[in-house]
């Protein structure tokens, strides 16, 4: 389906690309009213997928110039330049995004993490606290669905969970 | 009048009332009677069956104890919660009618364990969850459907908390990529050094 691409020019074409690999990367996808093109929806739709899973498997096999090229054979040379440059330029990019999902086929993901620091200063038990806290709030991506998980720590629980995580860690730095 | 023992208000009617209560045993029953209910604050336990004996011979009836108990354990713990030192304590005791050797008595066994009494309450105020323990493993990925040379690292951690409401431990288990992981490992030590300072 990637010989659709023939009817757009080399701009086009161009902005296209870096827009699908933009929606690949969980940035805003091409608007089909950006190009112009004659194409109805069908096939607007079926060129994204088509880009988008040429791009996924050059990167994700690491195919050299000449096997992507083997896939865009229907593709004028032009057209077919811009997809190979666009692919370049945003290789890592790709990778960083086949990475990321990759590490979420596991059941239960860390999707992102807030803190808050705070000094309790008094309670209902004793007038004068003065205790520092650590709210550590987890997102936690679980069969498509975020999860809280919530935690108040004070000093020696934020001691223990550093010095546990800063041997993990240690053996991280070790496999890169 | 305003006591500090109160965190300086009125003294409530049944204290005053329970203090001429404890003016009728002797100063070193009451000093034993203190140990006890001090080691019921700290989560000892209260031998109930020795308070009976410390408190037979003044023929203490079942309220009476009920009610010593319950007048020391106020003046300890709420002079704990507002950190009065014992010679106020003492002499505020005074002022309510306590004589002078059952209030140093009293005072005595709360200078001793005055830290103690405060660490526990800092212990038992609301805390909104705990982290009980970490494991973790680390593991390396070589390939995967989406990508077939993958080599990178990703940490699997379990971490145990103790829920805010319930208070019953919960576990999550749960993948952090590698370098999601190295954020949340600095953003930690960033607050720790700040939690340091306060």
């Amino acid at each position: 389906m990637v010989v659709l691409l023939n009817s757009l020019s080399v701009t086009d074409c161009l902005n296209l690309c870096h827009r699908v690999v933009d929606g690949f990367c969980g940035r805003e996808p091409p608007r089909r009213a950006d190009f112009s093109a004659a194409w109805s929806l069908e096939e607007w739709l079926q060129l994204l997928d088509s880009l988008a899973a040429l791009f996924r498997a050059a990167v994700g096999n690491n195919s050299s110039d000449e096997e992507v090229s083997a896939g865009l054979a229907d593709v004028g040379s032009s057209q077919a330049a811009t997809v190979l440059k666009v692919l370049r330029a945003r290789q890592a990019e790709i990778r960083r995004a086949l990475l990321d999902r990759t590490a979420s086929i596991s059941c239960a993901t860390l999707q992102d993490f807030d803190w808050q620091l705070k000094l309790a200063l008094s309670s209902d038990k004793i007038s004068s606290l003065h205790t520092p806290l650590l709210s550590l709030s987890l997102n936690v991506r679980e069969n498509e669905a975020l999860r809280p998980v919530t935690m108040e720590m004070n000093k020696e629980e934020l001691n223990t969970l550093i010095s546990s995580l800063e041997t993990a860690n240690k053996v991280v730095l070790l496999l890169k | 009048m305003r006591f500090r023992f109160c965190g300086d208000l009125d003294c409530p009617d049944w204290v005053l009332a329970e203090i001429s209560t404890l003016a009728k045993i002797s100063s070193v029953k009451m000093k034993l009677l203190c140990a006890q209910v001090l080691k019921d604050l700290l989560g000892e336990g209260i031998d109930y069956d020795k308070i009976a004996k410390l408190t037979a011979d003044a023929k203490f009836e079942s309220g009476d104890i009920k009610a010593s108990v319950a007048v020391l354990s106020f003046i300890l713990s709420s002079a704990a919660k507002h950190d009065v030192d014992s010679e106020s304590l003492s002499s505020e005791l005074q002022q309510l009618g306590l004589p002078k050797e059952h209030a140093t008595a009293l005072c005595k066994s709360y200078e001793d364990k005055h830290s103690a009494l405060q660490d526990k309450l800092r212990q038992t105020s609301l805390r909104l969850g705990r982290l009980q323990s970490v494991s973790w493993r680390v593991d390396y990925t070589l390939s995967s459907s989406d990508l077939r040379e993958v080599n990178e690292p990703v940490i699997q951690l379990k971490l145990q908390t103790q829920g805010a409401e319930s208070g019953r431990t919960e576990t999550n288990v749960f993948s952090v990529s590698a370098d999601k992981f190295r954020v949340l490992l600095a953003e930690l030590k960033q607050a720790q050094t700040m939690m340091n300072t306060l």
